[in-house]
């Protein structure tokens, strides 16, 4: 004879990713450490804005670079000569809190100040995982088209301060970056969006003061 | 695209709890994807039934439960369901219905669980 049953589960795939980010910032705070999760775009300018930011910043700055292969980014970041712990993520498209603590623990936290962790270029998946860092910054650029943030809200409501790369090439890809700032302050209406060009240096200092305040306030 | 992990997971964890209870076959699970997750419930149908093949789960029902956004609001403190601006597809803004604002506290709409399932057993077990 058979019976049939009901099981309760109840068992959340999304809360285990959330309890294991919680611990990694734990980590981080033993050793004092400030983290921001980059995000952003394909060829937004991430690695880019956290090569810059290495050379002004007056932090000893580690770096995880996450990438579907991440040895191209993680090779860029060496020559700065900081700590960076490389972080494959293969067939996925963003990183979960369990790649990172394992980056974590390659990472020297007692010698550095502030972690940067760039995630994969997307602006869909690493909505959804939490890492654990303390502040998230979400980079994109004109040269994704002005209706990039439209398109993707939920990663500027979840985010803490946006960069809008590359504004010097706006006319030349006919967009407007007004556009792009102002859909980010619809969708969230007290976030800093900040407006750069790495290769002219404009609003970089900005970007600067923006974490400062950040950290200062954290 | 991150459903297939999303759905590997949620087979390994379904499997886990029909084991666990001698399970024979299951005949339906509810899956419960909060409406501010990027996980599209089509496309997690389809991998699902794909992983369900040649295992327990393989003839089950497998139902999706969406959860809407519910929030508590900074700035007037409602406290009950947001509205959801462009709610017609699963990239909703979330708002206060109170005060229209937009400062608010996520309190559900983030989940993706595995809520239960049905199964069939030897009565033996019973």
């Amino acid at each position: 004879m058979h019976k049939i049953a009901d099981v309760e589960v109840q068992h959340d795939i999304m809360v285990a990713n959330r309890k294991l980010a919680r611990k990694n910032q734990k980590i981080l705070d033993k050793d004092q450490v400030f983290s921001v999760d980059v995000v952003g775009a394909i060829g937004s300018g991430k690695t880019s804005l956290i090569e810059a930011l290495i050379d002004a910043m007056n932090y000893k700055i580690g770096v995880i670079a996450g990438d579907v292969i991440s040895k191209y980014d993680a090779g860029r970041f060496e020559k700065h000569n900081v700590p960076v712990v490389g972080l494959n993520t293969g067939k996925e498209c963003h990183l979960d809190a369990h790649l990172v603590e394992h980056a974590l623990h390659d990472m020297p936290l007692e010698e550095i100040d502030i972690l940067f962790i760039e995630n994969v270029g997307n602006l869909i998946c690493p909505v959804d995982f939490d890492l654990g860092s303390h502040m998230r910054m979400a980079v994109i650029s004109v040269t994704e088209g002005d209706d990039t943030v439209e398109k993707h809200p939920l990663i500027f409501q979840d985010s803490d301060l946006v960069v809008i790369n590359k504004v010097d090439l706006a006319s030349a890809v006919g967009v407007d970056s007004d556009k792009m700032v102002n859909d980010v302050k619809h969708i969230n209406p007290e976030i800093q969006v900040i407006k750069t060009s790495l290769k002219t240096g404009l609003g970089f200092d900005e970007v600067i003061k923006a974490i400062d305040l950040y950290i200062s306030g954290h | 695209m991150h459903e297939l992990s999303m759905a590997q997971a949620i087979v390994d964890t379904i499997m886990d709890a029909a084991e666990k209870n001698n399970a024979e076959e299951i005949l339906e699970v509810t899956i419960e994807i909060g409406m501010l997750t990027m996980l599209n419930p089509e496309q997690l149908k389809f991998l699902l039934d794909v992983l369900a093949e040649g295992t327990l789960l393989e003839n089950a029902k497998i139902i999706i439960e969406d959860v809407p956004v519910e929030i508590n609001c900074r700035k007037c403190q409602y406290t009950g369901l947001a509205n959801t601006d462009g709610s017609d597809h699963y990239l909703a803004i979330v708002l206060c219905p109170q005060c229209g604002g937009r400062d608010v506290e996520t309190l559900t709409g983030k989940e993706c669980s595995v809520k239960n399932i049905k199964i069939e057993k030897s009565d033996e077990d019973a």
